[in-house]
């Protein structure tokens, strides 16, 4: 529920820039074997559709990123300016 | 028209794999082969959740042996494949890596029989036919598939030596050339052009595949450091014959190999020169990479597979094969998408 919230703020004009730097994030990640896979089963499905991009692709996303790398998607968010974005994921940590 | 396959290695999590079959079914490869080492994940497990997450592209184990699977149980895998994904299943065989092989005291004897009995079994099982054979390698009395398959698996024939490349051209459907080099793939289709002859079948009925190592980056050096563990690999398990045509020393090979066999990479990557780069691999940026597919094409291939590594950064690579290499061999780049 928290990251469907987050994934709602995340401004329409970043989906694709988002949605390419998380992948990145995820594929890249020494911890993908964390990955659980029903979850990775639901990014597959996303990206066969083309909606890796899109409000619910890019939940799924953040989901994956946060377990993998929380660090690094915390700081893309900070890269992309969406700090607000940031600090509600740092909240879901505690 | 030039047709493009890509192979999978299943060493990575199957999410990965599968996450970048669909990416290559995107762009529009035509094949995509999942190679099958009893150390990797398995061949038609990765196929299978590939299958259910694409539509379109052909796949296939490329490839799979005889020795460390019964033609029976590969006809079973093929065909159970087929009916998740109709029309969209082919199936590669050979001989298997006899390092991979060795490890579990299995030795490819027999490779021209084995390979010619395996073929005649699979179709006729995937067929539906009750399989007899007294053969030389295999028995098999009365062997018949319960269910009914609804279309042929062609069989693509992994070959290198020249008996089994006009073996594949005779009894195959395909042949998947084991070469990068242009000079070794033009001679490859004059033996691959001998067995067709000899079967009574025009060559332009068959698929000719050079199956290649290949990778691709924004510069050479970025491409290069990616390949050079495969190329390591290759000139380590290269017969005699091959070496002395491309002038690679028996002596640097043997280092090589001995680098491999004692665990020290840094050392065997080290011992790999351009020269066995260029001899066993598409290495490149964009541009050099589309010089030597242009070369195999000439050559007589009509698909080429982009093996091992792919690239150093496996999305990017694969991306960067869709925006700079298949504008030159595909007439439209509409389904291009990142």
């Amino acid at each position: 529920m928290a990251m469907e919230k987050i994934a709602r703020k995340i401004p329409t004009s970043l989906w694709n820039e988002a949605s390419e730097k998380l992948i990145d994030i995820i594929l890249n990640s020494p911890n993908a074997s964390n990955m659980p896979s029903d979850l990775a089963k639901t990014i597959l499905y996303y990206w066969q559709r083309d909606q890796l991009a899109t409000e619910i692709g890019l939940q799924r996303l953040l989901e994956a990123a946060m377990i993998l790398e929380h660090e690094k998607t915390i700081n893309l968010m900070e890269e992309l300016g969406v700090h607000e974005i940031a600090v509600m994921l740092k909240e879901t940590m505690k | 028209m030039i047709e493009f396959g890509i192979e999978f290695v299943p060493r990575d999590l199957y999410w990965k794999t599968t996450f970048y079959a669909i990416q290559a079914e995107k762009i529009g490869f035509d094949y995509l082969w999942i190679t099958d080492h009893f150390n990797n994940r398995n061949v038609y497990v990765s196929l299978a959740i590939i299958s259910a997450y694409t539509e379109r592209i052909k796949f296939g184990p490329g490839v799979t042996n005889p020795y460390l699977s019964h033609p029976v149980v590969t006809a079973q895998a093929v065909a159970t494949l087929n009916e998740i994904a109709p029309g969209r299943v082919v199936c590669g065989l050979g001989v298997g890596d006899k390092t991979t092989l060795q490890i579990v005291n299995v030795e490819p004897k027999k490779p021209l029989g084995t390979i010619r009995e395996s073929v005649r079994i699979i179709r006729e099982f995937v067929s539906g036919k009750t399989v007899e054979m007294e053969g030389k390698i295999f028995k098999v009395s009365g062997a018949k598939l319960n269910f009914k398959v609804a279309n042929q698996v062609p069989i693509f024939i992994g070959a290198q030596g020249p008996k089994m490349l006009a073996l594949a051209a005779e009894i195959g459907d395909g042949v998947l050339i084991n070469a990068s080099h242009p000079q070794d793939v033009e001679n490859a289709v004059k033996f691959i052009r001998e067995g067709a002859e000899r079967a009574s079948k025009k060559t332009s009925d068959l698929e000719i595949s050079a199956y290649t190592s290949f990778s691709i980056a924004s510069t050479y050096e970025k491409a290069l450091k990616a390949v050079l563990p495969v190329v390591a690999y290759i000139v380590a398990g290269s017969p005699s014959i091959i070496l002395e045509k491309h002038r690679i020393s028996m002596e640097q090979a043997y280092r090589i190999r001995e680098s491999i066999v004692h665990g020290k990479w840094k050392e065997a990557f080290s011992l790999v020169d351009e020269h066995m780069v260029e001899t066993f691999s598409i290495c490149g940026n964009p541009e050099k990479c589309v010089e030597k597919i242009n070369k195999l094409v000439k050559v007589g291939v009509n698909q080429v597979v982009a093996g091992s590594p792919i690239g150093p950064n496996m999305r990017k690579s694969i991306n960067m094969i869709a925006t700079q290499v298949f504008p030159h061999f595909k007439e439209s780049t509409e389904k291009i998408k990142k």
